[in-house]
């Protein structure tokens, strides 16, 4: 009875250190590969928001090297978007809740502060096929160039319409990004205003 | 030879896991509304039902009979750990849109089955062969259904627009419901092809 017992501890723990030792071997062996694969989609994020184009992942590290800086405001590290000595545009990451999970992203503004130069998600858990088509394209053009004030992004236009479309049968998702880009549209309004003026 | 035409027999449609043991389910209704994760879905779940079957009838004479299921469970948890490692280093994309679903694996019933009612008493290279053939089983029927699902529900096949008509979608079709009908349809057809070649044979 006590010699079952050792053995299925013993083998308990034998399977479990070799299965261990193998994953650990793999997960570092591949820790390199997928920093880089996350450091390359946080930069892609950064010049979709920028609406900066590039075609492909070399370009994305040239012209990331060349026109993008970054700078300290508020415990928050900001993107900066330079031409010529001159500042573009601002991203700032941001961080908010969707309908399933965390949504976060970039939000880039011009430095002057009047409009919303592009938003970009790097995370969501929305519902695949639904909530989730916030990623698409069309959904983030939308975006682009809504005005902002003191208060953050105005989202409805003069005639009372919203400026953006929601997605069909994505209602929450829909109604949490804007929320989200309403509530951090102002605090980047409030950030940046002290470091702009 | 034999051996392998009964296992591709016996998995595929006779026993298919999901048409005829009713297993699977929730992954299915979860990743079917396009064809693309399905695929890779399916891809995976057969990676890791081939091979932990494998190991479990290699280890099957020196695991503890007392704390198999630990074991079982471990070794799945070890290759579908794996997996997701693998995906997010060579397909980062892909592991965005499966998110949390890769590291779901571990939960479809069917490994766990497999292992259980086969893996545990055959020899290793039949384990193999028969976890093989019942992912295969798994990922047709999350084909057929994601097929049908994307066709309609966004009117295309691995993401090209074949709505060339400009036909309605269909918003039911990405929802998981959906999937709930095609699938209580499909195992209806199944068991009426089963039961009336039965019949026949009596």
């Amino acid at each position: 009875m006590k010699r079952e017992y050792l053995y299925t501890i013993l083998f308990t723990f034998a399977v479990t250190a070799g299965f261990t030792a193998v994953l650990a071997a793999a997960n570092s062996a591949f820790l390199p590969i997928i920093q880089r694969n996350e450091e390359l989609a946080e930069r892609r994020a950064v010049l979709f928001a920028f609406d900066i184009p590039f075609e492909s992942d070399s370009e994305v590290e040239e012209v990331f090297a060349e026109t993008i800086g970054t700078e300290m405001v508020a415990n928050t590290e900001v993107f900066v978007h330079q031409d010529a000595g001159e500042v573009i545009a601002y991203a700032v990451p941001f961080v908010g809740a969707g309908l399933w999970g965390t949504i976060r992203g970039f939000l880039a503004v011009s430095a002057d502060l009047t409009e919303i130069v592009g938003i970009e998600f790097t995370e969501q858990n929305e519902t695949p096929g639904l909530g989730s088509r916030i990623d698409e394209r069309w959904y983030k053009e939308q975006y682009r160039g809504v005005p902002l004030d003191d208060q953050g992004a105005v989202l409805i236009d003069d005639t009372g319409a919203s400026r953006v479309d929601a997605i069909t049968g994505a209602t929450s998702t829909s109604r949490a990004v804007v929320g989200i880009v309403e509530q951090e549209s102002r605090k980047i309004v409030n950030m940046l205003g002290a470091v702009v003026q | 030879m034999n051996e392998i035409r009964s296992a591709f027999r016996r998995n595929l449609l006779d026993e298919n896991q999901v048409l005829r043991q009713i297993l699977g389910i929730c992954s299915i209704l979860a990743v079917t509304n396009l064809l693309v994760n399905s695929l890779v879905m399916g891809l995976g779940l057969m990676f890791v039902l081939s091979l932990s079957s494998l190991t479990i009838s290699a280890l099957r004479s020196y695991i503890p009979h007392r704390v198999r299921m630990i074991i079982q469970i471990f070794i799945i948890a070890a290759y579908v750990i794996f997996v997701d490692i693998f995906i997010k280093a060579f397909s980062p994309d892909i592991s965005r849109a499966l998110g949390p679903y890769v590291g779901l694996i571990i939960t479809n019933c069917i490994i766990m089955g497999r292992a259980e009612a086969y893996a545990q008493k055959n020899p290793p290279l039949l384990s193999l062969i028969d976890g093989f053939f019942a992912g295969l089983g798994y990922t047709a029927v999350l084909i057929c259904i994601a097929l049908i699902r994307e066709l309609f529900g966004f009117g295309t096949v691995f993401g090209f627009d074949v709505n060339v008509l400009n036909l309605e979608t269909w918003t039911i079709m990405v929802m998981p419901p959906a999937a709930f009908f095609i699938i209580g349809v499909m195992i209806w057809a199944a068991s009426n092809v089963i039961s009336r070649r039965q019949e026949n044979r009596s």
